[in-house]
């Protein structure tokens, strides 16, 4: 004979017990006011919360979320935000960088008095011979090594982000597929 | 006309038919606002942490592989956000941390006449939210989104036989609650 408790209550209402043991408790019902009287309210509350109602979110719950989803969609992520203003910030340094070469360059180059020169294109040819000597001095040696670190830089800063990136994304996934 | 299933959805979806990912959030907005309502215990909150949900669910439906439903999926994420939200709160009541085996009384949180004031269905609603979160999310799944215990313990990350013990435990103290209001009377 089995032990008439709370938990074999439960199991005979989900239906979970043997024929058996379904007798069992059938019997201890049918003799056991007390128990019947139990049996009957756990009964009541599996039929009461099976007639749950839905809580309503506010009317507008929908339109507002795929709004937020558009505008979602079309902005760019913050991560690639840095991403590409690093980038942009890094070329223009180099080319503001190259410019002033150039710039002394010509300047280093040029006829010390314009009265010296008939023409200021008379110069120019002198002051190629200069940028492509420039040009090559900072892509030799010291000059080599300096633009190897700054791109170095760069791809560690890129790979920051890129990383940054994937632990986001990873950790967005993880909310979905693990947890 | 058809019910189109949420996999035709999702697939309409990732095709690019954004405006689609609006039938998945009318279908699934109330269950879910149900359960984060019954474990937040505020309508604010619960509202705003389902948008997250929605949102979370929406960038990473390329992650849905189909293996499971995509409620048990979806559910997943809404429960996970939900703890999220409560220990970023602080929110977590005692009962809560507790384990599965310590038991809770719900008559303490009533008034004595309150109870005899309400009617039985108000007062198992009402106690739902009473209970601590994992008890009344695991009843709002069970009865109201209508999941089995598998899905239920796949959603929780739990054993099996501990959503028995906790669904169990949470009918018995609803019965216990309604054995001590006046209708007990009508039981037999």
């Amino acid at each position: 004979m089995i032990q008439i408790t709370d938990e074999i209550l439960n199991k005979y209402l989900d239906g979970e017990l043997s024929r058996e043991e379904t007798e069992q408790v059938k019997s201890a019902l049918r003799n056991s006011e007390k128990l019947q009287r139990k049996f009957n309210a756990l009964k009541l509350v599996h039929e009461k919360l099976y007639h749950l109602k839905e809580d309503e979110v506010s009317p507008a719950f929908t339109d507002s979320l795929m709004k937020q989803i558009v505008r979602r969609k079309f902005s760019v992520p913050k991560q690639q935000k840095y991403f590409i203003f690093s980038i942009a910030t890094f070329i223009t340094l180099l080319c503001l960088v190259i410019f002033g070469f150039s710039i002394s360059a010509i300047i280093s180059s040029a006829p010390s008095s314009i009265g010296d020169s008939n023409s200021v294109f008379d110069s120019i040819p002198n002051l190629s011979d200069g940028l492509v000597e420039i040009l090559k001095h900072l892509f030799s040696g010291a000059g080599l090594s300096i633009i190897g670190s700054i791109f170095s830089i760069v791809i560690l800063i890129s790979g920051y982000f890129f990383f940054e990136m994937q632990k986001r994304s990873k950790a967005d996934l993880g909310n979905g597929q693990h947890l | 006309m058809r019910n189109i299933s949420d996999q035709e959805i999702i697939d309409s979806v990732r095709k690019g038919n954004d405006s689609d990912y609006s039938i998945i959030v009318n279908r699934y907005k109330n269950k879910a606002f149900s359960m984060l309502k019954r474990m937040l215990k505020n309508e604010f909150d619960a509202e705003e942490v389902l948008q997250d949900c929605f949102l979370k669910a929406y960038n990473s439906l390329s992650a849905f592989k189909g293996e499971a439903k995509f409620s048990t999926w979806f559910y997943r994420i809404v429960y996970n956000t939900a703890l999220t939200k409560m220990s970023s709160q602080k929110r977590r009541t005692e009962s809560e941390m507790t384990s599965i085996e310590d038991h809770f009384n719900l008559e303490s949180k009533y008034r004595s006449d309150e109870i005899e004031r309400k009617d039985v269905n108000q007062l198992i609603r009402d106690t739902i939210s009473k209970l601590p979160e994992r008890y009344s999310a695991i009843i709002t799944m069970f009865y109201l989104n209508e999941m089995s215990i598998e899905e239920i313990s796949d959603v929780m990350g739990i054993s099996i036989s501990n959503v028995k013990v906790m669904l169990h435990r949470s009918r018995n103290s609803l019965r216990d609650l309604i054995m001590t209001s006046r209708f007990a009377e009508e039981l037999l």
